[in-house]
């Protein structure tokens, strides 16, 4: 991207595991994700924090990751959707998404599920008003909304059964 | 799978693509990448109008970083592409007509470093009148853009006789509509890498027609086509707007040139300045009645703004022309469109094309005639809708015409009788509208329209699909796996399909005009239904049976009339390539449409077959600020048969979001050749927020023609959903909304045009 001797050393958490990158201190974290660790699951549609197909956790905040420099994440934890599954295992609002049909071109996908891992975190029981207005920063030219309102619904109701199963399961 | 015969069709399976998608493995154009790749950068146009004096490299050259900038003499073939007229320089040469016209292409090691010799290419113009508006284009003595002046095409409708039946009729409307270009705003923007294969140059680059798209690169780039190769990336969405060629030339150029990897992708802005719009149109419509409602003669006017070049214009235009009168019977009819040409961002294939415009036109003037006969809208559509075996403007026959099933469907569904009269308070209006339309499905009008598709058992014995029609988000190859596994029974998640590459699979046509459902779904169809054939014959050739004798029932070819006689499918195809039998068919689907008459526009086969279509709409209309907010929208369409209940759902909720966002919020805003809300910033697109729950109703009624009865769905949820929501508008705020989109402005606009008297 441009000289060596211009970049600068960054370390932080990604996806769980410490990485150490050299960057250009004019860089956005969305390009130091593709560019230089090559994890291209993070989109980017515009560039300019208006869709939300680059979002990604920072402690555990969803943030457009090209609004943000590289270097404002040094010692911070970043998680991209690759580290949304668990392990080989999709999550239950990943499985929600494919059960649902809430994925079209998918393009909008990463950023979504991103999102809404965030939203489910903070309020594990959502009203469809409540999902709407969490994911109201990501844009879907696709499929309408209708599905990924359903399935963020319907992995938060599977989050309710499994704890209530968890639940029971301990009284027993 | 278990020995139970699994039934594909109708069953709502999960696309095989989807799973990478939400992990975020998914490679789509932008993330292809490779070692030592270059990064190119295209120079555009610094004017809408102006000769070319000058075109300097130098200054680009001695960048660091810059390894080449490419312009016209390096085009060893044709410096030209288009998907009809081939009229869009690759290279300017010495005219730009828009301000995406292409200079050159600079190629550097680094996206940056191509960035900065891209603004240090120099070129002087010598500025020409723009010619910003259709009047401009159609002026005395206006500034030609292309030789021959500044009509692309007309076309033209005569039925009857149209001014007689006006003169004769009891109410005669006119209204005049107006409808802004709208972009596709996919958000995989145009992206992609090319690389040298030996002496092929291979493009991965997501366009909708990977066969034609590889014509026209070979004819610019001076080679045969087998020495270009066109790999389809996962792609983002396209909706017409990856019809025309955007990036692909410009990659394969460098890589051929330079013999090294290259890899380039368009910001959004310079994605929305240089990409193909939907084309803004002026319709002047006419429409008469009796007093009991029965639609007698229309009369239509059109003028569709072109751009720059033609683009998909023509088909555009003959699209509007045929489609004037939409699913209404309507016994004289006149209508003459002209597509003009001006300095404007071209205008080509967007969802619904030409007949998104005129529904909206359609719709309006018979809401116009019922408010002036003081008749039920509903009622008077249903006088004039066709019916099964009535014939539509262009002569054609429509056996399964189910107008009226949509429009029974849509409205119950809405439990439309039983709408709310209130209003939500004394500034917040609600209002209902209804909408229905009719779609030709395929390109029809004669044109040679055609998919292939070959079918085979591979060596393991996995059934494989080979099609050339890209899936862009819709699923198509997840239903092309449905219809081959159903010839045997197969689960769609055991077939394999190898698609949208022009090395490996035969050509199949594009994904759009609503056409692969019914084109690629017949042709696999077909070929499958081969394969089955070569299957049991060599069974019945292994068990010494007939082969009307044998089935194939879960795993095992079964004998229907000998309960002893099972054998496992596997080991019939094993045999069968043992003993030289072909397990492999390629089909072609290619049906007759017929060209219209150049006197009358007319044709008895105009189309394959028509969808039709009807929504119901509650808005809710802030009459202080013109806002609108969209309630409720119930879609209703007959697909014939729905082959994923589920995906035919998310194609009717997203073509309806599209449209909600071309009905009230979406509109490139040009001034002089100049695209104003170039980024999603200025040019919105509807979030969650703004797109309510949308209720698709599926009608099936089995097509004559498509695979399983199936048409598609593609584009008409998008043509419905417009008219529906502008009716609602108008219902809450009383006066007619004829102009897309309906802005909050716009609406303030009319509401208070005569101080709001049907207000009080
Ligand atoms: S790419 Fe970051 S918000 Fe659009
Ligand atoms: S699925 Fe295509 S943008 Fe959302």
């Amino acid at each position: 991207m441009t000289d060596a001797s211009t970049l600068e050393p960054l370390s932080f958490s990604l996806n769980g595991r410490p990485v150490t990158v050299d960057v250009d201190p004019r860089e956005t974290l969305f390009d130091t994700l593709r560019e230089r660790l090559r994890q291209t699951g993070t989109k980017g549609a515009c560039l300019e924090g208006e869709c939300g197909s680059c979002t990604v956790l920072l402690d555990g905040e969803p943030v457009t990751s090209c609004l943000v420099m590289a270097l404002q994440v040094a010692g911070r934890e970043v998680v991209t959707i690759e580290g949304i599954a668990e392990s080989s295992q999709l999550s239950a609002l990943q499985a929600a998404f494919v059960r649902a049909g809430a994925v079209q071109c998918g393009y909008c996908t990463p950023g979504l599920i991103v999102s809404a891992t965030a939203l489910l975190k903070k309020n594990p029981r959502p009203s469809e008003d409540e999902v709407r207005r969490g994911l109201a920063g990501n844009l879907c030219r696709c499929t309408g909304y209708n599905k990924i309102v359903d399935a963020v619904l319907d992995a938060s109701r599977e989050g309710e059964e499994l704890s209530e199963t968890g639940t029971a399961g301990a009284r027993a | 799978m278990s020995g139970a015969q699994q039934h594909n069709i109708g069953r709502s399976v999960v696309r095989p693509d989807v799973r990478d998608k939400v992990t975020g493995a998914t490679r789509f154009g932008g993330d292809l990448c490779g070692p030592e790749v270059l990064s190119a950068s295209v120079v555009r146009a610094a004017h809408a109008h102006a000769k070319v004096i000058r075109v300097d490299f130098s200054k680009a050259k001695a960048i660091d970083g810059v390894i080449a900038v490419l312009g016209r003499d390096d085009i060893k073939g044709t410096n030209r592409h288009g998907l009809i007229k081939r009229d869009h320089p690759v290279f300017c040469d010495e005219r730009v007509r828009y301000r995406g016209d292409a200079i050159a292409v600079v190629i550097a090691t680094t996206p940056e470093a191509a960035k900065l010799g891209r603004d240090a290419v120099e070129v002087e113009y010598e500025a020409l009148p723009v010619i910003a508006t259709m009047a401009d284009a159609q002026a005395d003595g206006a500034e030609r853009i292309h030789e021959f002046g500044n009509v692309l095409a007309t076309q033209l409708i005569r039925k009857g006789d149209a001014a007689k039946a006006l003169g004769e009729s009891d109410v005669v409307v006119t209204r005049t509509f107006a409808m802004g270009g709208v972009d596709h705003a996919f958000l995989d923007l145009e992206a992609g890498y090319a690389e040298m294969d030996g002496d092929v140059v291979t493009i991965h680059a997501s366009g909708q027609w990977v066969h034609e798209e590889r014509r026209l690169i070979a004819l610019a780039l001076g080679l045969p086509v087998e020495r270009v190769r066109i790999v389809q990336p996962p792609t983002g969405g396209a909706f017409g707007g990856r019809e025309d060629i955007s990036i692909q030339i410009y990659l394969g150029l460098a890589a051929l040139t330079l013999g090294k990897p290259v890899r380039m992708q368009y910001t959004r802005e310079e994605s929305m300045v240089a990409r193909h719009k939907r084309h803004p149109m002026e319709i002047e419509y006419t429409l008469g009645a009796t007093r009991d409602g029965t639609l007698t003669a229309a009369k239509v006017i059109i003028r569709s703004d072109e751009g720059a070049y033609a683009s998909t214009g023509p088909a555009v235009l003959r699209k509007a022309v045929s489609h004037c009168t939409g699913p209404y019977r309507v016994p004289h009819v006149e209508a003459d469109g002209v597509a003009l040409f001006t300095n404007n961002c071209p205008t080509g294939a967007m969802r619904g094309f030409g007949a998104c415009q005129l529904a909206i036109a359609y719709e309006g003037a018979v809401l116009a005639v019922a408010r002036e006969l003081g008749m039920d809208v509903v009622e008077l559509k249903k006088k004039n809708l066709v019916r099964d075996g009535d014939s539509i403007t262009t002569g054609q026959v429509i056996p399964v015409a189910s107008a009226i099933d949509c429009l029974d469907a849509a409205l119950d569904r809405f439990h439309w009788n039983a709408r709310r009269k209130d209003h939500p308070a004394p500034h917040l209006r609600r209002g209902y509208g209804v909408s229905t339309i009719c779609f030709g499905l395929g390109y029809g009008d004669g044109y040679p329209d055609a998919s292939r598709a070959r079918v085979r058992f591979a060596e393991d014995n996995v059934l494989e699909v080979y099609s050339g029609g890209v899936d862009v988000g819709q699923g198509l190859h997840s239903l092309l796996a449905q219809i081959a596994g159903e010839e045997f029974g197969i689960d769609a998640s055991r077939v394999r399909v190898i698609a949208s590459d022009t090395a490996l699979t035969p050509e199949s046509g594009s994904s759009s005009a609503t056409r692969q459902t019914l084109f690629s779904g017949n042709a696999v169809k077909l070929a499958a239904g081969e394969v089955h054939r070569q299957v049991m014959d060599a069974a019945a050739v292994m068990l010494g049976l007939h082969w009307e004798d044998l089935a194939i029932k879960g795993d095992r070819i079964v004998g229907i009339h000998h309960e002893n006689v099972a054998t496992p499918l596997a080991f019939v195809l094993s045999g069968a390539r043992a003993r030289g039998f072909t397990l492999d068919s390629t089909a072609v689907y290619k049906p007759r449409t017929v060209a219209p008459t150049d006197q009358s526009g007319r044709s008895p086969r105009a189309f394959l077959t028509y969808m039709f279509g009807s929504h119901a709409a509650e808005v809710i209309v802030d009459i202080e600020t013109g806002e609108v907010r969209v309630e409720r929208i119930v879609a209703a369409h007959d697909v014939g048969k729905a082959i994923n209940p589920r995906e035919v759902e998310g194609q009717i909720e997203g073509g309806v979001a599209q449209g909600l966002g071309m009905a009230l919020m979406e509109e490139v805003v040009t001034r002089q050749g100049r695209i104003l809300n170039a980024s999603f910033t200025d040019y919105i697109i509807p979030t969650i927020l703004d797109v309510p729950r949308i209720e698709a109703v599926i009608v099936e009624r089995a097509d004559l023609e498509g695979p399983h009865g199936a048409r598609g769905v593609g584009e008409p949820p998008l043509i419905g959903a417009v008219p529906a929501i502008l009716a609602a508008i108008s219902d809450a705020i009383g006066h007619p909304v004829e102009q897309t989109p309906a802005t909050a402005e716009r609406v303030w606009k009319i509401i208070h045009q005569d101080n709001a008297e049907h207000l009080t």
